[in-house]
């Protein structure tokens, strides 16, 4: 979980998102609603997107997860963070967590996306805010500032 | 020069040095970090869950309420109805039509019932499913226009309409006469959901002095304040609301909604002295929440054979569900504004605000407008067709200008950039060329390209006193606080406070930051609604930051001995004018005026002036100032499946003032998109009052997958209400783009849909119906 252990005890019953949330602690996973129609409680899982509402909690045993809380910090922003901030493309912020996660993602396994690559790599987190022009765009100068470090 | 360039030294020449940046918000790094801010984020450990038992039939007597068996269940701490309510059981908006629980009758679909109170949710979801209540089912209305007839179901004991209002200008009749050609349709459309991405929550706790503290996802904190206080019978000085960071709003979170969660909780926590949270679940929000009203809309529109308008006939309805809520007011926009924005010499407009049993609508960004104008901008693709005139030569002949007057003779100021709203976007979307060049596709895949214009009255016009207060104060490190119980729930427009107070301070904008809206330190300052926050919000600002400016310079005159007349703020100094050598650092100022026991501590004030006109008819001023626009789309509609793809939305926007671009085009980016799923997709529907679609998996909203190419042109003719001024364009955004695409099909296909969305199924059956 963000590069540390945990071992836990769950239900069988029991949702990853709410393990998430009401044990780990880890607020910046949403709950938008429950139905994996939203994407606001997307977590990256061994590499991939997954809606946490939509997995038991016992399915991520022995896996990595990124959350929000593993990806920058308030000295250090990632990329795909700062731009975001620069293009003003968090409104309400509900689906950022998200969308940043989306972002990271992407840019993770292919650094130079196309526009198409970004939209599709987003279209599981839903925004009502911004019309995705400027979360769009904000990955795409993330992607050439990932470039420029790497090289 | 670029055209952003060219604007940058226009404003350099004016002397403003913020206005008309595109500056980053002050609240974006805890939102990028996931910094727990919302409701749910920061519920205490010990808080009980809450669950709310709803009906499930549209119209009934409600025979018996059985709470025995929830009641026994381990974990259960409370099980409420209505005869627990301490204070008065009323949570409405506008018209007293609506209880807080249900007792005696139920009128729609998910109306509250009773509440149960657990200390896990699951127990409480298996609680509030073991209490049983008893109908005596009675028969629905569920359309206005059935509504109306004098044998219909009655809603309410009072009659089925909630408002009327008419707009009475010349002579309708000698204007049908002077008509050439006469044009009359029906447009209809449809339930939108706001589908704000956090759903409705609030929580609550009891002070240890007795008093009740609300924290809650909401766009007007002393609403919810005023409508707690009611439900506990408690003076509203014993409930402090706090606006947590609010997942997106777009006007229902100003409604009853916020009243509901956070007065079910303060009800729970009261009765079991332990702080509770109701947090609904996304179905649930869809089913109880306001939603944008369908209206169905008849237009009989009159005009010359060269294109004058010679008159307008409207009948206007509305289906506002059980409960009035804003509706009254919503009807009174649409009224106003049913001709869209074109002189018409002779104007009938009767508008009907009716009660049903469908669920219950109320404010939803646009408020009325984006009705009205689709019906009005399908009207004159109708009439141009009907003229064999090109829809775009149509609307100049006809479009508001400054001199002219609107449907309610108010006269048209200087501050009217319809005109190049217009052209420019025509031009940007080479409208003359693809008119010709779509119209010879053929086969499967043909594009069309449509139109729109619209104004949008600003701010709250009839629908109230327009007032706001913003506190501003400069602490003794010399940074700076905005605090004002208007809410920011995404737009950034209270950042924009911040800027407005930065430029009249001649502070950076980095010295500034925001304070969290809250009944114990902020003033009442009427509704965050109606996109007021920077147009009346923002003058608030500027006087607040004046009146601190002048204390500073006061300070500083004596710190300097010189004229505090002849001073200014700059650079972080307080300096002369005349002589730049005579300056003394900000700081220094601050701190002398601490010492000096001056207050920094400010207070803004600014009320709108009075709109005046004369009510009968609706004749006279009805806003301060308008909003203009002018939106192109362009769309390819295959032929056999009937399916709509956008292509391109061109967009222009007289918006007096853009105060930070960069937000105003986040504006204008979610607003075309939220109306390109009115447009297209998006349709909460109805059978016999029950919601069919209540799940984002039913109920389809625009993913980054289906947008278009977007161009935004930003005109600016400075209004004489919002600063330096700007004017609304939090809602105006929502206006036009269903309208533009269902032109743009009709451009296409050759037949029209008059029904909202414009879905696949539809354009199929027109293009079938065409002869």
């Amino acid at each position: 979980m963000n590069g540390k252990d945990h071992a836990l005890v769950v239900e069988s019953t029991e949702r990853l998102l709410d393990v998430l949330r009401d044990r780990l602690n880890l607020k910046g996973v949403k709950e938008g609603c429950g139905t994996g129609d939203c994407g606001a409680c997307t977590v990256i899982m061994d590499g991939r997107l997954v809606n946490s509402c939509l997995l038991l909690a016992v399915q991520a045993r022995d896996k990595k997860i990124i959350t929000i809380e593993g990806v920058g910090t308030r000295e250090r922003v990632h990329p795909v963070q700062k731009a975001i901030m620069k293009y003003n493309a968090a409104q309400c912020g509900f689906c950022i967590p998200a969308m940043v996660l989306a972002g990271k993602n992407l840019l993770d396994h292919n650094p130079a996306p196309s526009t198409e690559d970004i939209k599709e790599a987003i279209s599981g987190v839903l925004c009502r805010c911004t019309g995705y022009y400027k979360l769009i765009e904000a990955i795409q100068e993330a992607a050439s500032e990932v470039r420029g470090l790497k090289r | 020069m670029t055209e952003a360039a060219l604007v940058q030294k226009l404003r350099e020449a004016e002397g403003l040095v913020l206005i008309g940046k595109r500056l980053q918000r002050l609240d974006a790094l805890d939102k990028v970090l996931g910094v727990p801010l919302y409701t749910s984020d920061i519920v205490p450990k010990d808080a009980l869950r809450v669950k709310v038992v709803r009906s499930t039939v549209p119209h009934a007597v409600i025979k018996r309420i059985n709470t025995q068996p929830a009641k026994q269940m381990p974990g259960v701490m409370a099980v409420l109805t209505a005869q627990d309510i301490p204070g008065i059981n009323e949570a409405y908006a506008l018209l007293p039509d609506r209880p807080l629980l249900a007792s005696t009758k139920v009128r729609c679909q998910g109306e509250a019932i009773a509440v149960v109170a657990a200390n896990d949710m699951q127990t409480a979801e298996e609680a509030a499913d073991n209490v049983t209540v008893e109908y005596e089912r009675l028969p629905a209305v569920t359309s206005p226009v059935e509504a109306m007839k004098p044998d219909s179901v009655r809603v309410h004991d009072s009659g089925n309409v909630a408002k009327y209002l008419k707009v009475r200008k010349g002579d309708v009749g000698e204007g049908f006469r002077q008509a050439d050609v006469i044009v009359e349709n029906t447009y209809k459309t449809q339930f939108q959901d706001p589908t704000a991405l956090e759903p409705e929550v609030g929580m609550a706790w009891l002070e240890k002095d007795g008093s009740i503290t609300c924290v809650g996802s909401m766009q007007t904190p002393y609403y919810v304040q005023t409508g707690v206080a009611k439900i506990l019978g408690v003076s509203p000085d014993k409930v402090r609301v706090i606006q947590a960071t609010t997942g997106g709003a777009f006007g229902p979170k100003s409604d009853e909604m916020p009243v509901d969660t956070c007065g079910i909780s303060a009800l729970v926590a009261q009765k079991t002295g332990k702080p509770a949270i109701l947090a609904y679940s996304r179905q649930e929000s869809m089913i109880a929440h306001t939603k944008r009203h369908p209206f169905v809309i008849t237009l009989k529109t009159g005009a010359k054979s060269d294109g004058r308008l010679t008159a307008s006939e409207a009948l206007v309805v509305s289906d506002t569900g059980a409960y009035a809520s804003l509706g009254p007011l919503v009807i009174i926009r649409a009224c106003f504004h049913a001709t869209g924005p074109y002189v018409v010499p002779h104007v009938k407009t009767d508008a009907y605000c009716m009660y049903t049993n469908n669920t219950m609508a109320g404010s939803f960004r646009g408020f009325g407008s984006p009705q009205v104008h689709f019906a009005a901008e399908c009207q004159m693709d109708e009439l141009a067709k009907k003229l064999d005139l090109d829809p775009l030569d149509l609307r100049m002949k006809n479009i508001l200008r400054p001199g002219t007057l609107t449907a309610t003779s108010q006269l048209v100021d200087e501050a009217c950039g319809l005109e190049e709203c217009a052209v420019r976007a025509a031009e940007a979307a080479n409208w003359r060329g693809k008119r010709v060049e779509f119209a010879r596709d053929s086969g499967t895949f043909r594009r069309g390209i449509g139109m729109a214009l619209m104004y949008h009255g600003n701010s709250l016009g009839p629908e109230g006193n327009d007032y706001a207060y913003v506190h501003v104060l400069i602490k003794p490190d010399a940074r700076v606080v905005v605090r004002t119980a208007l809410t920011e729930y995404g737009t950034g427009a209270i950042s924009g406070l911040a800027q407005v107070a930065a430029e009249t301070l001649g502070l950076p904008i980095d010295l500034f930051e925001l304070d969290r809206p809250d009944t114990a330190s902020c003033q009442e300052t009427g509704p965050t609604v109606a996109s007021r926050v920077i147009v009346i919000g923002g003058r608030a600002a500027q006087i607040a930051a004046e009146k601190l400016k002048e204390k500073i310079l006061t300070v500083g005159g004596a710190l300097l001995r010189c004229e505090p007349s002849k001073l200014t703020i700059k650079d972080g100094l307080v300096r002369h004018t005349g002589d730049e050598r005579q300056a003394i650092a900000f700081q220094e100022v601050v701190e002398e005026c601490y010492k000096r026991h001056v207050s920094l501590t400010e207070t803004g004030y600014y009320i709108a002036p009075k709109c005046d006109f004369e009510p009968e008819n609706s004749q006279g001023t009805t806003y301060q100032q308008y909003t203009y626009g002018a939106v192109v789309a362009e769309i390819q509609v295959d032929t056999e499946l009937g399916v709509v793809k956008p292509l391109k939305i061109t967009v222009a926007y007289d918006v007096g003032r853009a105060i930070n671009p960069l937000s105003l085009e986040g504006q204008i980016d979610g607003g075309t998109i939220q109306a390109l799923g009115y447009g297209l997709m998006e349709q909460l529907i109805h059978t016999d009052g029950i919601v069919v679609n209540p799940t984002l998996g039913d109920y389809y909203i625009p993913t980054s997958l289906d947008i278009p190419e977007l161009q935004t042109i930003i005109v600016e003719y400075p209004g004489p209400v919002g600063p330096y001024g700007a004017k609304a364009m939090g809602e105006p955004p929502v206006d036009l783009p269903a309208a533009a695409l269902a032109n743009a099909v009709a451009h296409a296909t050759g037949s029209r849909v008059f029904d909202l969305p414009l879905t696949a199924e539809k354009v199929l059956l027109g293009m079938k119906r065409k002869p």
